[in-house]
């Protein structure tokens, strides 16, 4: 299959490509001016452009049997994500409309999800979201994303298949949001014992690969994790001591934290009516999107498409962490030379 | 009670700030927003309560009428869009600078003029909290004659993260004489005006001090010479931290403000006695004001005030002109002096 990719130099784009290329796809990789090309070899043909600007972008669909579309804002403010992850999305998919790809597999979140309604455990039948705003801009940004995705395939009849990760993570993204907050050599833990949704990202990739290839996936939405085993209690320790960040666990009940947000939230609506605003470890509707102990169901990707990880989280570790040992020593190797 | 009727085109940041105040007034229900994404359009509309959303300003024009249209676009855009609005016969409230070009904004006025519409400028800084109280204490006497204002902008625009700098999709201030300096200009040269009356003489230097940046220049500094004053201007986008300081000096006294941190104030007096305890006691004041500006500063940002202190005021005076039937807060002579200030700072900046 000839596979488009957007986003494709990002972090989890250029795992998705190393993948493709490794089941034996052809590769068209939308790559932004500026950046650099990752070490790809010659058969990846690399078409440049930034998706919220570019002019004339149809002719990256020329020839293409599949699109996955990766392409979203991790950060900046409301407007930059919104930007970056939406209205760049309109516009790559308005391209999209004017050539004969039917066939979308879109990059979603967890983070779609309406976290205060899932009860013990989080699949795809969870409520989705319907106040954004309360949220942060990421939130807001993968809102509304996939809500373009989902206007646009339903007017074009595309095949649509919608992939909602979890923590992606990997060698230098290891910081993910349900870890808590470190405050100086302090590791602040809410909710020692929740799970974590996982995904490393050699495994996601291989996961929307497998949907790339693998008929079942149209017209699904699959949660993708690679399980949710691993507690916030491990993953900080193992985080710590591989980065040799020596620091302080303090664990902290999620009821306490939940409480303590609950009561600045009290206490900022006195004061400041509805206008007042909190960080989002002190927004309750925020703390329970991060914290919120539940546990994940990838029941659905298994049973569908018949996926499980490539890599177990002991792997993961070992590889994301190793990789980084290795960067820092060709860089020292560069340096000395 | 009858409500007036504001439109909104162009829904990116700026278009939230004016949205929020607009949803604090009464006497205003804002009926459309329009924007060329359907999906920003179609999100503002949902986050504020807002009934019709367009992607064609001329869409909306065609279906509504308006008492105020809001031009919240990118600076390029403004002229196009003013021109249909005024030629529909609606008063229209600009985003700065008004026009990329001085002649686009004379003929915008002249069409305003035609019309009998009014045609505003968002200058929100002259109704900024710190600046109102500056003027009190000028009005008062207490600050003496004004002799010199000065006005310095700092603002980190030079970040890797910068949408500034951005090299992939270049920002929109680029269009403009200056760069994007030239985006901050209408803010400098209103504020001057306010202090320094007619101007007579100006001088500018434009510096590019990271050379390797896709901006023209990233270092502005200005002298003008006024009917009542002088003043020094500069903007800075390596200067840290970020701060918009208006330090003005009087014959009496001395203020200083830090616009990005209302309503904290530092009033120096002249005072007579012993200096070394004057000084003592000029420090302990000094501390006092810093102290309690900076307490209320902070439960202001707890309290979801809007840091775009000033426009509330200036958009609640708009509307209520136009329900009063009485001519616009700013009068379009002052917009257009403030309008040809900006150009003639910005005349060198693209050399």
């Amino acid at each position: 299959m000839k596979v488009l990719v957007s986003g494709a130099g990002g972090f989890l784009g250029r795992s998705v490509v190393d993948c493709l290329l490794k089941r034996g796809h052809a590769v068209r990789a939308i790559v932004r001016p500026s950046s650099s090309k990752p070490p790809w070899p010659d058969t990846v043909e690399v078409f440049r452009a930034d998706l919220r600007v570019q002019e004339d972008m149809v002719s990256a669909f020329d020839g293409v049997d599949a699109v996955l579309h990766l392409a979203a804002a991790t950060s900046g403010n409301e407007d930059i994500q919104f930007a970056t992850t939406v209205v760049a999305t309109e516009r790559f998919l308005e391209a999209m409309a004017k050539s004969t790809v039917k066939r979308l597999i879109h990059v979603s979140s967890l983070v779609v999800y309406d976290w205060s309604k899932a009860d013990s455990c989080m699949d795809e039948k969870t409520p989705l979201e319907n106040n954004p705003y309360a949220m942060g801009p990421y939130t807001i940004a993968k809102i509304w994303q996939e809500r373009v995705v989902f206007r646009f395939a339903k007017m074009h009849s595309w095949d649509l298949t919608i992939a909602r990760p979890g923590f992606i993570w990997g060698a230098g993204h290891e910081q993910i949001a349900g870890m808590g907050r470190q405050f100086g050599r302090i590791y602040l833990l809410f909710g020692p014992f929740t799970r974590l949704p996982l995904c490393y990202v050699d495994n996601c990739a291989d996961c929307l690969v497998t949907a790339v290839e693998n008929p079942a996936a149209s017209g699904e939405i699959f949660n993708i994790l690679d399980g949710d085993d691993i507690r916030v209690w491990r993953y900080v320790r193992e985080y710590g001591r591989r980065k040799g960040q020596r620091g302080f666990l303090l664990p902290v009940p999620y009821r306490v934290g939940l409480g303590l947000a609950q009561l600045a939230a009290l206490t900022s609506r006195r004061l400041f009516g509805s206008k007042g605003k909190l960080p989002s470890l002190l927004t309750p509707r925020r703390f329970v999107s991060q914290f919120k102990p539940i546990c994940f169901s990838n029941q659905k990707l298994k049973r569908t498409l018949k996926w499980k990880p490539p890599l177990s989280f002991d792997e993961c570790l070992k590889l994301s962490f190793q990789r980084q040992n290795d960067t820092r020593a060709i860089r020292v190797h560069r340096d000395d030379a | 009670m009858v409500k007036l009727t504001g439109v909104l085109i162009g829904c990116g940041a700026i278009a939230r700030e004016h949205l929020s105040v607009l949803a604090e007034l009464d006497n205003v229900e804002i009926v459309a927003v329009c924007d060329i994404s359907t999906a920003r359009a179609e999100a503002t509309a949902e986050r504020f309560k807002i009934a019709r959303s367009y992607t064609s300003h001329r869409d909306l024009l065609a279906d509504l009428r308006p008492d105020l249209v809001h031009i919240t676009t990118p600076p390029a855009s403004h002229f196009p869009i003013a021109r249909d609005c005024l030629t529909a016969g609606l008063n229209v409230f600009c985003e700065k600078p008004m026009t990329v070009r001085y002649s686009d904004f004379a003929s915008l006025k002249q069409l305003a003029r035609d019309k009998g519409v009014m045609l505003l400028e968002n200058q929100q800084n002259r109704y900024h909290s710190s600046i109102q109280h500056i003027e009190q204490l000028i009005r008062s006497g207490q600050l003496g004659d004004v002799l010199e204002v000065q006005i310095c902008l700092s603002l980190n625009i030079m970040s890797a993260q910068s949408a500034y700098v951005d090299r992939n999709a270049p920002h929109f201030g680029l269009a403009l004489s200056g760069g994007v300096i030239g985006d901050f200009l209408p803010h400098i040269a209103y504020l001057v005006y306010m202090f320094t009356g007619k101007i007579i003489d100006v001088h500018t230097t434009w510096i590019k001090h990271k050379t390797d940046s896709p901006l023209p220049a990233d270092e502005f500094r200005g002298l003008i010479k006024g009917e009542r004053a002088t003043a020094y201007v500069s903007f800075s986008g390596n200067a840290q931290p970020d701060g918009f300081l208006v330090r003005v000096v009087g014959t009496r006294m001395r203020v200083e403000a830090n616009l990005y941190e209302p309503p904290r104030l530092i009033i120096k007096r002249a005072r007579a006695g012993e200096p070394a305890l004057m000084t003592l006691i000029d420090g302990i004041v000094e501390s006092r004001q810093v102290l309690l500006g900076s307490v209320a500063g902070f439960m202001r940002k707890l309290g979801g005030t809007s840091s775009y202190d000033g426009l509330t005021e200036m958009i609640s005076r708009t509307y209520r002109t136009i329900e009063l039937h009485e001519p616009q807060p700013i009068p379009l002579n002052e917009i257009d002096v403030v309008a040809h200030l900006v150009d003639r700072l910005a005349a060198t900046g693209n050399s």
